[in-house]
């Protein structure tokens, strides 16, 4: 498999395949490029940083080119961001309304069910946690995938959502 | 009446993150889930959790929603007769 | 060839595999009503930890047990007890750590939203350092999935080439978060679950840790457990919901039978966590795959769903079953409740086959399996 494509999404800056397209936030992506699928709304950070990257790199294949397609994401933070502000709607006994629409963020791997539910991909989507941004150890995993599947491409890599100042997906996508 | 619809209607689009839907947006009596605005499942679940916040009405059996979540009309006129707050 | 070499299970049932497996077979579970517990302002029905007994025990088979949070004690100990008589020293560059967690040490958010150790890779870091292991651990996070994919996650490690063993643990905790999280979701039974079953009415959370020790070789022992196959599909359908096809279970199934015969099943251990829509659903996609004619059971009614580990404690539980020449039961289920009628059944029942097939699905719109053979006699 070869690496076809790639984006790289900063608070400062949008590169796709090492030309910088945007300096825009998140939402000013989605409207830039998506503008029609309120569900985007509804997403947590980290979901909305996955998916309008995703977006970005597999929006110019066709429905059966993406079907077997496996999505392989990496991070620090898991859902920590979303995990803190469900938190918060437990905390106080007196102000205690826990939210089913924050707790179901509360897991990272949520974000490669997103980009599958709007790309309709039906291959595999896992999630690794890992202390550090390391691309040798993410394409060792990414390697090994391949050891017991047969997918058609792979969308793979980084997806970190820290805080609004401080968040990167960093995405390759392999096609064989 | 009038308020209250208003009122549901703002904090439906708060909860439900009804981005770019203004009060006007939403059709009093049209269907909330399924056609109407598209809502789900984690959509209804939220609202049991809107109704017990702001109005103290608690809903334990979720398929009692269904009938009350129908559309806006239908909810505000369950909290009239049901709310604690 | 990957073969199992060792395995554990630490649950509220027992310390070890055997406990559990006995108790089990004696239709035994901890599941209860807890009032008052983590702060939660409303009861739940879960399988907990005796945690003041526990602790203890726990204290004393691990060295500076203080420093180490609860959670990490658990699957500390639990790789302890699996590790014990096999020989292979941890600390080898040729052993490879996978954890399997859904929500790790999250409860310490509620203290400091900072807490380093909410996060996984710090929390196990901490657990293969413990057992001085130079390599970086795999932290799998895909929900309910996980246990199983952490062990597809390790035979991929293994087959690479890099490692000789992969010791894979699988373990979570119930907290105010998780309970509070699965309560707003109105997704909990009352009381013990009922999986498949017409009445069934939600699910139960429990707590486990399980360990399960898997070797590369080209000699393996007679009757060893083999890795056959395995395979994850996404829904693409829905974040939460289950899909009302089974399509991503149903492609796991088929993939799975590419690598085991549907004649060599002796059973299919399902997800069974008896909310109304997994269950139909798992209903479908076995009855798509053509697998009505397959035994299939659930053991949540035992242990509640265990989330991280689930997947790793209940393929253990079946391979030890294959062992016995028996399918476990299916604790709770009394009348068919599903569209497809699954061969199901609160009794155990005698097999004399030597394969098996684990699936589990979950939130984010995901599914796993994993099939496993049991070796012949030299």
């Amino acid at each position: 498999m070869n690496i076809i494509s790639e984006i790289k999404i900063s608070p400062e800056s949008v590169f796709l395949n090492g030309t910088l397209i945007s300096s825009k936030g998140i939402t000013e992506l989605y409207r830039e490029y998506v503008g029609n699928y309120p569900k985007f709304f509804k997403m947590d950070s980290l979901c909305k940083l996955g998916f309008i990257a995703a977006e970005l790199l597999l929006r110019d294949f066709s429905i059966e080119e993406k079907e077997d397609c496996a999505i392989v994401l990496f991070n620090e933070s898991s859902s920590l961001i979303t995990d803190r502000n469900y938190e918060n709607t437990i905390i106080d006994p007196e102000n205690y309304f826990p939210s089913p629409a924050l707790f179901v963020y509360t897991l990272a791997n949520i974000v490669t069910g997103e980009i599958a539910i709007r790309h309709k991909i039906f291959g595999e989507t896992s999630f690794y946690v890992t202390d550090e941004y390391d691309e040798s150890y993410m394409e060792s995993i990414v390697r090994n995938t391949v050891l017991t599947s047969s997918p058609s491409m792979i969308l793979y890599g980084w997806v970190d959502y820290k805080t609004e100042n401080d968040y990167l997906a960093s995405f390759k996508l392999m096609k064989n | 009446m009038d308020n209250l619809i208003d009122q549901l209607k703002k904090q439906i689009i708060e909860v439900l993150n009804l981005e770019d839907m203004t009060v006007s947006d939403i059709d009093t009596d049209a269907p909330l889930f399924g056609e109407g605005l598209g809502l789900d499942s984690i959509d209804a679940l939220e609202l049991i959790v809107l109704l017990e916040r702001e109005y103290g009405i608690k809903l334990t059996n979720p398929a009692e929603g269904k009938a009350i979540f129908k559309s806006v009309s239908s909810i505000a006129d369950y909290v009239s007769k049901n709310r604690k707050k | 060839m990957i073969v199992k070499i060792a395995d554990n299970i630490l649950s509220p049932l027992g310390l070890t595999t055997d406990e559990n497996f006995n108790s089990i077979l004696a239709g035994e579970s901890k599941l209860a009503v807890h009032q008052n517990v983590f702060g939660l302002p409303k009861a739940f029905c879960g399988s907990l930890f005796d945690r003041e007994r526990l602790s203890k025990i726990l204290a004393e088979s691990i060295t500076d047990s203080a420093d180490l949070s609860f959670l990490e004690q658990l699957c500390v100990y639990s790789a302890l007890q699996a590790l014990e008589n096999t020989g292979i020293n941890p600390a080898n560059p040729d052993v490879i750590f996978v954890i399997s967690t859904t929500k790790g040490n999250v409860e310490y958010l509620s203290e400091d939203r900072m807490d380093k150790r909410s996060y996984l890779a710090y929390s196990a870091n901490r657990i293969s350092r413990y057992f001085a292991n130079p390599n970086k651990p795999v932290v799998v996070s895909n929900a309910c999935i996980s246990g199983v994919c952490a062990q597809i996650a390790a035979v991929r490690e293994l087959l690479s080439g890099r490692y000789r063993y992969a010791i894979v643990i699988g373990c979570d905790v119930l907290s105010k978060f998780i309970v509070s999280g699965f309560q707003s979701f109105k997704a909990l039974s009352a009381d013990a679950c009922k999986p498949y079953d017409k009445n069934r009415s939600g699910l139960n959370l429990g707590e486990a840790a399980g360990t399960i020790i898997l070797e590369r070789t080209e000699n393996p022992i007679s009757e060893a457990w083999q890795y056959a196959g395995s395979s994850i599909h996404n829904d693409a359908n829905h974040i939460s919901g289950p899909s009302r096809t089974g399509e991503g279970s149903y492609r796991v199934l088929i993939d799975l039978l590419k690598s085991v015969d549907r004649s060599e099943l002796a059973f299919i251990n399902a997800h069974g966590t008896a909310t109304a829509y997994n269950d139909e659903m798992e209903s479908i996609a076995i009855h798509r795959a053509e697998l009505d004619e397959t035994p299939v059971n659930g053991l949540k009614g035992f242990y509640g769903h265990t989330l991280g580990a689930a997947g790793i404690i209940e393929t253990i539980l079946s391979m030890k079953a294959v062992d016995n020449s028996v399918v476990l039961p299916t604790r709770g289920y009394e009348v068919q409740g599903t569209t497809y009628t699954l061969k199901l059944s609160n009794q155990k029942k005698e097999t004399v086959k030597k394969a098996f097939i684990k699936i589990l699905s979950g939130f984010g719109g995901s599914n796993a399996g994993i099939a496993y053979r049991k070796g012949g006699i030299e």
